[in-house]
């Protein structure tokens, strides 16, 4: 059977670049989405525990979603003072294919196991094995983030349920609330439960 | 073959203050009104939640095509964006007025140039673009910030966040209350009330916050104006008196090779700091060898704005970021410094912020966190808050403050593009140091009172919320256009809003580029033919 890598590959010798950049998205979203699990696997690994396994789960499946809905070549927000424009870069969707790929292939060396059916300890052992090296200090955009372990954690750390996790506390930061309520302490954060 | 395009007033541009003049004649005239927009149509107000999604997903233009291929220019542009509602479609709707020694440099403070208006003259044309735009304020000390009328809707209430924000400015004995801005405090004129989304700029999802497609689409629909977008107005050309202007040549960016010509009574140009004053220096001709309106040579001269000085301050408070980030306290504590004194005066103002209280992968120690380290992280450091600080402060224009034509770079129908530079006049180089040790002690004190830690302090050498080029004034030897816009040169043709600024102020200037648009506009209603009076 041909491996991800050399489907790829035998695509990049025979398509122009542009479609190339497509089909390679779309083989890398077929990837993620038909074999989640390891996927969701990092996540258990690398965001608080308080989510459980099933908010683990959740919040990888949003990480796919953006991937998926990913657009290359997109304009990016106009820059205030400059007339220059700015576009998204390629897919970060193939990167992280290879990424996890390489955290399959470390388990199965090391541990001769499925990533996902290591301990979140070993998991979490081998991840920053993988991001030796890098300079990892504040949070990456999604986007930006040199490693899938890192771009999950960025995106499940930017959204309004993060924040909410950190203060205890319904903000619901970007989301439409009544203006009523702005002026009082927002409320405790519902514990949250395995559903 | 050409093409003509006839009408009573014909408007250049369609951002905010051509949306305000249009909608003074629309109501109070007969007048046949044509707006042109080099731009294209801008995005439904249905599309902007999907929009906005994306915007804050992936960081996406959330206007679409919002800019004229290849107008990269050479200078600080506030915005590319160029569209049917202009750049106030995407503007954060903030509204605070001028105070009342914006307009007296010279004769308060000896420096500049005085205005040929005062507040006085301009409060009810604040009060007319508040009412339009539906601005909601709170009055502040009567002192500091005077007004004809209540503001049409309440303030904006304050966050949590912001009362104890408050109360810290109060312990340094700053007086702060809700910056005005242009967003539903209830709902107004069919649009809902604001609900927090918190990006306002650079998209209001749900159209709490005006823009000028509020004003456009009702005048289209009403059949009251005719808007055409994609149409770049290139030159302003004189009839053989040299006084009146008698078309404007322009072209369909959909049919270049078909010439548009518009004709009307009136022009009025309409274009931002920016692409007005390039208009004028474009449109040279025999009678008008350095461009119309421009016997001065002042065109394109005196550009104003501000500067600001901003920091990041770490509070004993327990915040919560994120209940309405874009909403603001605000002071006019430091704009009337007594007369005769140094020219040092500016605005403040106080957000919420998460600076310092951000996520974060590694640790003091640069260790790198996984699984529940971050978020244990996040919140010990989240137990304390954060406030941004910023002042924007006066600056002076030099005449050398300037819009030129750039020999260098043209656009694709080979005229040259603007080049922008902004310059301080001398008295402010020589007191921009002064200035700014004087915010940042002050910002000193607010950290002291409030048992602070800085945690960063910047100056920003962009000068905000751009204006002049076409500066008013009494004397058509020291000014492009008088006080109600109409151009020295030309009796029939005015230049509104941003343009005809003498200064930037201290505070954000697109409710005076309102104010001074339909005080224009209340000029030429006055000025047009007696059958097209409504």
């Amino acid at each position: 059977m041909l491996s991800r890598r050399r489907f790829l590959a035998s695509m990049a010798a025979a398509v122009p670049l542009a479609s190339l950049a497509r089909r390679a998205h779309a083989a890398a979203l077929l990837h993620v989405s038909s074999e989640p699990a390891t996927l969701d696997a990092l996540a258990e690994a690398v965001l608080p525990s308080v989510l459980g396994r099933s908010g683990a789960t959740r919040a990888a499946a949003a990480f796919r979603d953006w991937g998926a809905n990913y657009h290359e070549s997109a304009e990016l927000l106009h820059g205030y003072g400059t007339s220059r424009l700015r576009s998204t870069g390629p897919t970060p969707l193939t990167r992280w294919t290879t990424q996890l790929d390489d955290l399959e292939a470390q388990a199965q060396t090391k541990q001769h196991r499925r990533f996902r059916d290591l301990s979140v300890a070993d998991r979490t052992a081998l991840v920053r094995e993988a991001l030796q090296g890098q300079r990892l200090d504040r949070m990456p955009s999604v986007a930006d983030a040199g490693h899938v372990a890192v771009a999950l954690l960025a995106h499940f750390y930017d959204s309004s349920a993060a924040n909410d996790l950190c203060y205890d506390a319904q903000i619901g930061r970007l989301t439409c609330r009544p203006l009523s309520a702005s002026s009082r302490k927002p409320l405790p954060l519902i514990k949250l439960r395995e559903r | 073959m050409r093409r003509a395009i006839e009408s009573d007033v014909c408007i250049i541009g369609s951002g905010i203050t051509a949306a305000m003049v249009a909608d003074r004649l629309a109501r109070t005239t007969t007048a046949k009104i044509v707006v042109i927009e080099a731009g294209d149509e801008t995005v439904p107000l249905a599309q902007r939640p999907a929009k906005r999604e994306r915007f804050l997903r992936y960081g996406e233009n959330p206007w679409g095509v919002d800019h004229l291929e290849g107008y990269e220019v050479e200078g600080p542009l506030q915005s590319r964006s160029m569209q049917v509602g202009g750049l106030a479609m995407h503007w954060g709707g903030v509204t605070p007025r001028f105070s009342p020694e914006d307009f007296k440099h010279r004769s308060m403070f000896g420096v500049g140039t005085d205005w040929p208006i005062s507040y006085e003259d301009l409060d009810p044309f604040y009060q007319e673009a508040e009412e339009l735009m539906g601005v909601a304020g709170e009055q502040g000390p009567r002192e500091l910030d005077p007004r004809g009328k209540p503001f049409p809707m309440p303030l904006l209430p304050l966050t949590y966040n912001l009362e104890l924000l408050k109360q810290w400015a109060s312990s340094a004995d700053i007086a702060m209350w809700s910056q005005p801005s242009a967003k539903n405090s209830v709902a107004y004129r069919g649009r809902p009330q604001c609900c927090r989304n918190d990006t306002c700029a650079p998209i209001c999802p749900i159209g709490a916050k005006y823009s000028p497609d509020f004003t456009w689409t009702p005048l289209r629909r009403a059949n009251r104006i005719r808007l055409v977008p994609r149409t770049l107005v290139r030159r302003l050309m004189l009839d053989a008196s040299g006084k009146r202007i008698s078309h404007a040549i322009a072209v369909d960016r959909d049919h270049p090779a078909q010439p548009v010509e518009l004709h009307a009574k009136l022009f009025i140009v309409a274009g931002g700091y920016t692409w007005s004053s390039h208009l004028l220096l474009l449109s040279v001709q025999n009678a008008a060898p350095n461009g119309v309106a421009n016997s001065s040579g002042l065109v394109g001269k005196y550009l104003a704005g501000h500067r600001n000085v901003q920091a990041y301050v770490d509070l004993p408070l327990r915040l919560y970021p994120g209940m309405n980030g874009e909403h603001s306290l605000v002071t006019k504590q430091f704009m009337r410094p007594t007369q005769g004194a140094k020219f040092i005066r500016h605005d403040l103002r106080v957000w919420e912020s998460s600076v310092g209280k951000a996520p974060r992968l590694a640790d003091d120690s640069g260790t790198l966190m996984l699984g529940d380290a971050i978020l244990d992280d996040w919140r010990k450091r989240a137990q304390t808050g954060s406030a941004r600080v910023r002042a924007y402060y006066d600056v002076i224009p030099d005449r050398a403050s300037e819009l030129t034509l750039d020999p260098t770079r043209k656009n694709q129908w080979g005229d040259p593009l603007p080049r922008l530079a902004f310059r301080d006049a001398p008295e402010s180089v020589a007191l921009r140091a002064e200035t700014e040790d004087s915010i940042r002690s002050l910002f000193g004190k607010m950290v002291a009172a409030g048992n602070g830690k800085l945690l960063r302090t910047s100056v920003d050498n962009f000068q905000d919320h751009p204006a002049g080029g076409c500066r008013m004034g009494d004397d058509a030897a020291s000014s492009v256009v008088d006080s109600w816009g109409r151009t020295h040169d030309h009796e029939n043709l005015f230049v509104v809003g941003a343009p005809t600024s003498v200064s930037g102020g201290c505070a954000n200037a697109t409710l005076t580029f309102c104010a001074l648009a339909l005080r224009s506009a209340h000029e030429i209603e006055r000025g047009l033919p007696r059958s097209a009076r409504g």
